[in-house]
């Protein structure tokens, strides 16, 4: 091809890509932090709720999964503002959006993993007096998560894919720092490879790991010895 | 809250929203198709024993499965003109994104798919003096096919809601015009909550056309 | 008297691993030839190679007196288009019956026309009723073959293959995988075959059966045959001593003659 690369001009800004991509982790760690909780109390509750708690519950956590995560962040950082009078940068409306966003998800994900466990179970914790609240605790949510672990790491490794949408709200993250090196220097097809190559890199490895832990935990979540 | 809500912008500008539905619904049903096609051949060739067919396909799908979207379809609006022969324009751009990036995706439901049929139907199709193209039309896929559909309606609901990030890149879909009315109009929590309704109710009917084929799927056993 | 069949210096391996080393066998046209073996013996194999479901390593294999494959200096190759073809003219019959589920049993008989000979519709329900009528199964037509029991599946498997009018019969532990009650009618279904003049190579665990209705015994061992001959010879009056191991572990307990009238 007639073209000449040059990937000079990637590797001057490179502490910038960086540093995009440190942004990344953070959004996406600490929309984790949040949203994990955040889905279990959800899915306990359109569990286990009364219906006027279920009902809502329910209705939030099938809109928060079925509308784009790019319509929720727009109107995250547009509403906030407005509704509430609260000044919120784009970091902040970042981490609210994909906290919410993830716990619905993650909800599902817990909800699926109890509603898993045999009923066995169940009947044998009650048969020896416990309630339902010990039950859960003692008895259905240690085995329900170690069961969840492939599908929540799953659930993980989706939202740092998603995260790269706060760069278009400004914030800077490895997408954003890439789009405005390229329009600077506009060797916009090197530094967008590299960009796409890094996130690859990150991603590919995440993937690698979940897939080793997966086979250790041989997919019934039980630990398998060797 | 103080806020009053005002939608009347909302509905004199409804002309503009349909087409942005429209050409949400142009851009989700040009991926999905074009994409769940092509993803039967990287699926086989995925499943394949020879080298030559296994690895570039692992490769592909690697690649498109392991990168966000978003910097796909940025890729090839910003980096891909560049070396490309033809011109790309926001739709270009976002459909060849998409649409590899469903390739990758349906490939792999294909893959699992396909394995999961039982080796001895493989055989018994072969030692009735089959070729390959018939053991798969008239054997394999049309079992493999209905523990697929679930799988590929759920594939159908995410490229929906991918099909908004065309917005960044300025093709006319249903976000991209929320952004732009709301800019000129100022009401931005009135547009991106209808916008948000909308995507809901067209996507919100699919999710439960997936619950009832699990169900339905699972019962059969 | 026409060979249908002729296998020489038939040798497979899978990697290291010898599982045929020499085996030379002719089958007649109306022969009822049973294989038997220990587990691992190459049986199956040596099977899977007459209708190429495995590739021989080395050796010749003839069907009505042609050769398969073409020969250069010794080597034989094989495409893959004439292996197809030849496929359609063998017919096999698997353990674990491998009916399409997709398919009622009708479609599963004239799947084979069908498809791959490319009969017409008459000629495909011609043959789909005939064969189900010989197997005895005419009446479940309509049937999938999840609704049928062991016993009728692999008959319908029988009649699938049958349906392709194969020059040859290929059965591979046909009774292994059902229950002991239903394995009575499938073998006298494969006895009716073998009485009209059917040419087929069974390899199988019953003895008795292997007595009943074999014009030749094979026994083989460690990848050769170690003695043939009628069944008389092979089976009652054995030379070699892993023959007679082999008999010794299967007839550890045996039913003396039950009075059933």
């Amino acid at each position: 091809m007639g073209y000449e690369w040059d990937f000079s001009v990637v590797f001057n800004d490179f502490d910038l890509l960086l540093l995009g991509l440190l942004n990344t982790l953070k959004v996406t760690g600490l929309a984790l932090f949040f949203g994990v909780p955040l889905g279990l109390f959800l899915a306990l509750l359109r569990l286990y709720g009364k219906p006027l708690v279920r009902i809502p519950v329910s209705v939030l956590i099938e809109f928060l999964r079925s509308t784009p995560p790019i319509a929720q962040l727009f109107w995250f950082f547009f509403a906030v503002p407005i509704l509430f009078g609260v000044e919120i940068d784009p970091f902040e409306a970042s981490v609210l959006t994909f906290s919410l966003q993830s716990s619905a998800f993650f909800a599902e994900v817990f909800r699926g993993g109890i509603v898993s466990i045999d009923n066995g179970q169940w009947e044998a914790a009650k048969a020896i007096g416990m309630d339902r609240n010990a039950t859960l605790r003692r008895v259905i949510l240690p085995q329900a998560i170690t069961r969840m672990i492939p599908a929540f790491l799953e659930r993980a490794i989706e939202l740092m894919k998603t995260t790269t949408l706060v760069s278009t709200i400004s914030y800077a993250d490895l997408l954003y720092q890439a789009n405005n090196i390229a329009q600077s220097t506009y060797r916009t097809l090197e530094v967008f490879t590299v960009a796409a190559g890094m996130y690859f890199i990150v991603i590919f490895i995440c993937s690698l790991v979940v897939q080793r832990i997966e086979h250790y935990l041989g997919r019934t979540g039980e630990l398998t010895k060797g | 809250m103080d806020y009053v809500w005002d939608f009347s912008a909302v509905v004199s500008y409804w002309p503009l929203l349909l087409t942005g539905l429209k050409n949400t619904v142009i851009l989700a049903a040009t991926c999905l198709f074009i994409g769940l096609f092509f993803g039967l051949f990287v699926g086989a060739a995925r499943y394949s024993s020879k080298r030559i067919f296994n690895w570039p396909a692992t490769v592909f799908v690697e690649v498109f499965r392991n990168t966000p979207v978003l910097v796909q379809i940025m890729w090839f609006f910003f980096a891909f003109p560049i070396i490309s022969p033809f011109d790309i324009n926001a739709f270009t751009a976002a459909a060849l994104g998409l649409t590899l990036n469903t390739i990758a995706f349906s490939s792999e439901i294909y893959r699992a798919g396909i394995q999961s049929i039982h080796k001895g139907q493989w055989e018994a199709a072969k030692a009735l003096g089959m070729t390959y193209t018939q053991q798969m039309g008239r054997i394999i896929l049309p079992q493999a096919i209905r523990r697929m559909l679930p799988a590929f309606m759920n594939r159908a609901v995410e490229l929906v809601k991918m099909t908004s990030l065309a917005s960044v890149i300025a093709y006319g879909e249903l976000m991209h015009q929320a952004k732009t009315i709301s800019t000129t109009e100022f009401n931005p929590i009135e547009m991106y909550t209808s916008v948000a309704l909308i995507f809901f109710c067209l996507i919100f009917p699919l999710t439960l056309l997936v619950h009832r084929f699990e169900l339905k799927d699972n019962s059969r056993g | 008297m026409t060979k249908v069949l002729k296998i020489d210096n038939l040798k497979k391996s899978f990697g290291d691993l010898v599982v045929l080393n020499g085996i030379d066998v002719t089958v007649n046209k109306g022969d009822t030839i049973v294989i038997l073996g220990a587990s691992g013996s190459g049986k199956s194999t040596l099977l899977r190679c007459v209708n190429f479901m495995e590739t021989p390593t080395a050796g010749r294999i003839e069907l009505q007196g042609e050769l398969v494959g073409s020969e250069i200096n010794g080597n034989i190759s094989y495409t893959e288009k004439e292996l197809t073809a030849l496929r359609a003219r063998v017919g096999m019959v698997f353990q674990h019956f491998n009916l399409f589920p997709h398919m009622n049993v009708r479609n599963n008989v004239m799947e084979g026309p069908r498809t791959v000979l490319k009969c017409d519709a008459s000629e495909c329900a011609r043959r789909a009723d005939k064969y189900l009528k010989k197997v005895g199964l005419g009446w479940k037509a309509d049937a999938f073959p999840s609704q049928l029991s062991g016993g009728q599946q692999q008959r319908v498997a029988i009649a699938r293959a049958l349906a392709m009018e194969p020059e040859i019969m290929l059965f591979d532990e046909a009774t292994s995988a059902l229950d002991p009650e239903l394995v009575g009618e499938v073998l006298e279904t494969m006895k009716e075959l073998a009485d009209e003049g059917m040419t087929m190579l069974i390899v199988t665990h019953e003895l008795g059966f292997a007595y009943t209705v074999a014009d030749r015994v094979l026994f083989l061992s460690e990848g050769k045959i170690l003695e043939q001959g009628v069944p008389e010879a092979v089976l009652i009056n054995p030379k070699m001593e892993a023959t007679k191991n082999f008999l010794r572990g299967h007839g550890s307990f045996r039913l003396p003659e039950p009075n059933l009238d």
